[in-house]
């Protein structure tokens, strides 16, 4: 599935945010052609993948106007026999004079047989762009489940908090509403991935 | 109380308490003392139901329950609360939305009803007087960034909005400045009631300058070898550890 929008006139803005828990295999890239000068694309992804679900997700932001600007900001959380991907494309055209990105990947693990990848792919055309990209990888540790134990928390509400807190950036670019379903919905589809 | 009978406990097949003997009733301050590796930060754990820690003999009786039996989150129901030498963070967790579900969760385990956001905000004002806790503190990830001083502070903070029956703190003094341990121990004191105990564990003296403890236990190697009131801390500060273990003759089990 893919999306693609394009930021036709100057000035102009697309943003991108999903929230992604279901398919057993997903293939996904909501896309941006920033044409206009002075436009900006962005990116938000949680990407949850439980038991044996693939998720292979991430944007393609492709620059070809000037002074334009994209961000992309994903959390991957793998639980079971997961694998949960990023894979996203940052081109600068060589006309795309000033243009400026930042991509943000954070994974986080479940258990111990499940897997996280991370696959940027910056292509760059133009000297005077600026391209940057930051990954981490962790683990929920037994000492944050154990901490939340001891404050009376069991260990799925602790799960669910840890992950949360985890997501806030991409759950504060959703409406009040929608952002309160996608945190039951992680908590959801996490159930039983830590005994 | 709190009783603990001969408990004996290891990890990972290496044991650490050696028949500890223990008894606490409501109002008092236990201190626990002893040099590095003697077991002290192991009982606070296994009291509080770390699972790494295998409990291999022995019973500890909590109001009347078995609270080896117990998960770590119905200890914290029943009333034990433990100030973590290290508290742990929870990156992009608000400290307010944590302790929030900490008290809801400890009130749903005590049959009483959860608060919503009105009354939750009301019990924390009023906690965050009693404790002069800043509120910007409260809006930040938890423990993230955290300076040492703040993160114990957060802990005492905790003690107060769980209202426990009995305080483990452990090592609560370690890396925090005079000033701060007077801090920390105020609000220890003014949580004391005469239902409630605390038990402190601790390397120093200096701290039960300010939580004046009832009774003081030397740990060494695994037992209590000595027990005594607060002087008893006093003259171990000024003659260290050494003349407790010339004292005493334990001898190391395999």
């Amino acid at each position: 599935m893919t999306k693609r929008g394009i930021c036709k006139g100057t000035n102009s803005k697309i943003s991108w945010t999903q929230v992604e828990t279901g398919s057993s295999i997903t293939w996904k890239y909501p896309s941006v052609i920033l044409k206009g000068d002075n436009s900006t694309g962005e990116f938000y992804s949680v990407a949850v993948t439980n038991n044996r679900q693939q998720a292979d997700t991430g944007t393609k932001m492709l620059h070809v106007g000037r002074n334009t600007k994209s961000r992309i900001v994903s959390k991957g959380i793998s639980a079971g026999f997961s694998n949960n991907s990023y894979r996203g494309l940052v081109q600068v055209g060589k006309n795309a004079s000033n243009a400026r990105n930042f991509s943000q990947c954070d994974s986080l693990l479940l258990g111990d047989k499940c897997g996280a990848h991370t696959f940027p792919y910056i292509e760059v055309k133009n000297s005077t762009s600026i391209v940057e990209h930051e990954a981490t990888t962790s683990k929920i540790g037994e000492d944050q489940i154990f901490y939340c134990n001891q404050r009376g928390i069991d260990n799925e509400t602790a799960v669910a908090l840890i992950i949360n807190g985890f997501a806030k950036e991409v759950m504060n670019q959703l409406p009040m509403e929608f952002a309160v379903e996608a945190q039951k919905l992680l908590a959801i589809s996490l159930e039983g991935s830590v005994g | 109380m709190l009783k603990i009978q001969n408990l004996h406990a290891g990890i990972e097949g290496k044991k650490i308490l050696n028949g500890i003997n223990l008894e606490i009733r409501p109002g008092e301050v236990h201190a626990i003392m002893g040099p590095n590796g003697s077991g002290k930060s192991t009982l606070a754990s296994v009291l509080a139901g770390r699972k790494e820690f295998e409990v291999s003999n022995g019973t500890v009786e909590f109001l009347g329950k078995d609270l080896l039996d117990l998960s770590p989150e119905a200890r914290a129901g029943e009333g034990l609360f433990l100030a973590f030498q290290y508290p742990i963070e929870i990156p992009g967790l608000s400290t307010t939305n944590f302790i929030k579900t900490a008290v809801n969760e400890v009130r749903k385990y005590r049959g009483q009803d959860t608060l919503d956001a009105v009354g939750f905000l009301k019990l924390m004002k009023e906690k965050m007087a009693l404790m002069n806790m800043d509120q910007s503190l409260l809006s930040r990830p938890l423990n993230e960034g955290f300076s040492g001083g703040e993160k114990k502070r957060n802990e005492i903070f905790q003690m107060a909005m769980l209202q426990p029956k009995l305080a483990i703190l452990d090592e609560t003094d370690s890396g925090l400045d005079i000033d701060a341990i007077r801090i920390v121990a105020n609000g220890v004191n003014k949580l004391a009631t005469q239902d409630t105990a605390v038990l402190v564990v601790t390397h120093y003296q200096r701290l039960l300058d300010y939580i004046v403890p009832d009774f003081v236990h030397v740990l060494y190697k695994g037992r209590i070898v000595k027990s005594g009131p607060k002087e008893l801390a006093l003259e171990l500060e000024e003659r260290g550890y050494d003349f407790i273990k010339n004292e005493t003759n334990v001898t190391e089990e395999v």
